[in-house]
């Protein structure tokens, strides 16, 4: 009881909302790390996930080589990073990026596989070259699984952001750290929670992204779907 | 049969052992007959185990048989060791050792003299006793690089008062609630730095951020080995703001006699600080022995002659 009152008033206190150490400083932080992270993740394992999953090649080999990078611990790349490039962003941006581009890689590949062979026949009996099969025909199919992949990765990438405060980033992070270590349970639980509910925000935002970018005739498809496992779940 | 052979064998074992800790017993100067035997323990460091060396050499080299029990765990394991007469000796640090025995109650200061009277007077009924305080000492301590140090004319902390708004702090994130630290540095110096940057406790962090001009002035121990290797320079607490923990022989009351004491605090006497940087260097960075260490300086310092 009394650690969620000091919780509060730890949200409560004006001084924890300005300044270097402040709420919107360390969001920013914490953000920016998160996206670079993701964006870079992207830009290198969405189009090997997609050109494999588009050929129907090295499958197998992609998918196995990037589940053996979940099993690498992002706190391992970051001490080693930190003692090959030093203090600064750069130590945690590759642990994020290590960390965001398995799941990537995985979905997108399985997007493109799980394309309808039926659809793709059409697609090229229709005249559509190949790029352009890929571009207009299998991509808006793949949407839903690319953006669960791009989903699961930022959630991942914003929880794990907190590592950054180990090697003196900045970040949620830091709230955790120094709590721990100023032994103010307070400002720890407050970090936590910060994050937590980031990580929820990101979530929720990428959602309503794909439900803009899953082309309408898809959505379509899939809400009768959704609608009758709604219903399925309530019975 | 078997059962006998084996209890013959087992007797044969016990006796060669026997034999060779007598041999190991009578090892000390040849040619002199011991004046008793002390044991010397140390803590579970480097730093501890030079000490302990240093201590134990010298007692050797004036006819004591000295046994050695280093690295032999924390004051948790070290103290009631030596309480239970199972070590004779160990190098404390006065202001830590007065705070262990009067049970954290908050006597030490920066003041040596008045650390060890009461120090002293904690370690009377134990039937143990404090010696002469050395003036080498492993603090809590701020450093600067050798470039920071000239550009603002630096050597001791309370010249950081005027320039302390130029210079960011940098130390574990607990140094910004500590006494000892961030507080106690405008407290007791009028100290208000730029900011403060949470790191490590005296680890890699501060070191890069103070060779990257990240931080300009990081908290370190006084003591430690890489403070030369790695251009920086520790600013003298002439407030005396840090606990004085000056390294100070403990030794049992049985064991103290007129002679002991003068072997001792003829090597507190003359170490200093920068001499321990320097030994610990050699054990800590340079991988040597600490007991070959000790004999080096001991020998340099004309101990032996």
């Amino acid at each position: 009881m009394s650690i969620l009152a000091s919780v509060w008033a730890w949200f409560g206190d004006g001084a924890h909302w300005q300044g270097p150490d402040g709420v919107p400083t360390r969001l920013v932080e914490h953000v920016q790390l998160s996206a670079e992270a993701v964006v870079i993740g992207a830009v290198l394992a969405l189009p090997v996930g997609i050109a494999l999953g588009h050929y129907g090649r090295f499958g197998n080999l992609a998918i196995n080589i990037s589940n053996a990078g979940r099993a690498v611990p992002s706190f391992g790349i970051l001490v080693i990073a930190f003692q090959v490039f030093g203090l600064g962003d750069l130590p945690i941006i590759l642990a994020l990026t290590a960390l965001a581009i398995p799941p990537m890689v995985t979905n997108s590949y399985v997007a493109l596989r799980e394309v309808d062979p039926d659809v793709k026949d059409a697609a090229r009996g229709m005249g559509y070259r190949e790029l352009a099969q890929l571009l207009r025909v299998e991509l808006p199919l793949a949407v839903p699984l690319i953006m669960a992949g791009i989903r699961t990765s930022a959630v991942q990438v914003v929880a794990t952001a907190t590592l950054a405060a180990l090697i003196a980033g900045g970040g949620f992070g830091r709230y955790i750290i120094d709590g721990f270590a100023q032994l103010d349970y307070a400002k720890l639980v407050a970090g936590a929670l910060l994050v937590a509910m980031l990580a929820l925000v990101t979530e929720l935002g990428l959602s309503g992204l794909e439900r803009l970018l899953v082309p309408r005739g898809i959505r379509l498809l899939m809400a009768p779907k959704l609608r009758r496992a709604t219903t399925f779940k309530v019975a | 049969m078997i059962r006998n052979h084996r209890s013959l064998l087992l007797l044969a074992a016990l006796a060669a052992m026997a034999v060779l800790a007598a041999a190991c017993g009578t090892t000390g100067p040849t040619g002199t007959t011991s004046k008793g035997t002390i044991t010397v323990a140390g803590f579970d460091f480097a730093e501890s185990s030079i000490l302990a060396q240093l201590y134990g050499q010298a007692l050797a080299h004036d006819g004591y048989t000295v046994n050695y029990k280093l690295r032999l765990g924390k004051r948790e394991v070290v103290a009631p060791a030596i309480q239970n007469g199972q070590i004779d000796l160990y190098p404390g640090y006065a202001a830590t050792d007065l705070e262990y025995y009067n049970h954290a109650a908050g006597e030490a200061s920066g003041d040596v003299t008045a650390t060890v009277q009461k120090l002293n007077a904690r370690l009377q009924p134990l039937g143990l006793q404090a010696l002469t305080p050395s003036a080498a000492v492993d603090q809590n301590a701020f450093a600067v690089t050798k470039a920071t140090q000239t550009k603002f004319s630096l050597s001791k902390l309370s010249d950081l008062t005027s320039v302390g708004n130029q210079l960011v702090l940098g130390g574990p994130p607990e140094c910004a609630t500590r006494p000892f630290c961030q507080p106690g540095l405008e407290k007791t110096y009028g100290i208000h730095f730029k900011s403060f940057k949470a790191l490590d406790t005296d680890g890699p962090l501060t070191r890069a951020a103070l060779a990257n001009n990240t931080i300009q002035v990081g908290l370190v121990f006084s003591s430690d080995s890489d403070l030369n290797a790695k251009g920086l320079v520790v600013l003298q607490d002439d407030k005396h703001l840090e606990n004085a923990d000056n390294v100070v022989p403990i030794i049992r009351q049985k064991v103290v006699t007129d002679e002991v004491k003068t072997v001792l605090d003829k090597i507190d006497s003359n170490l200093t600080t920068p001499q321990l940087v320097s030994l610990n260097a050699q054990v800590e960075l340079n991988h040597q022995d600490a007991d070959a260490v000790a004999r080096a300086y001991l020998q340099q310092h004309n101990y032996f002659s």
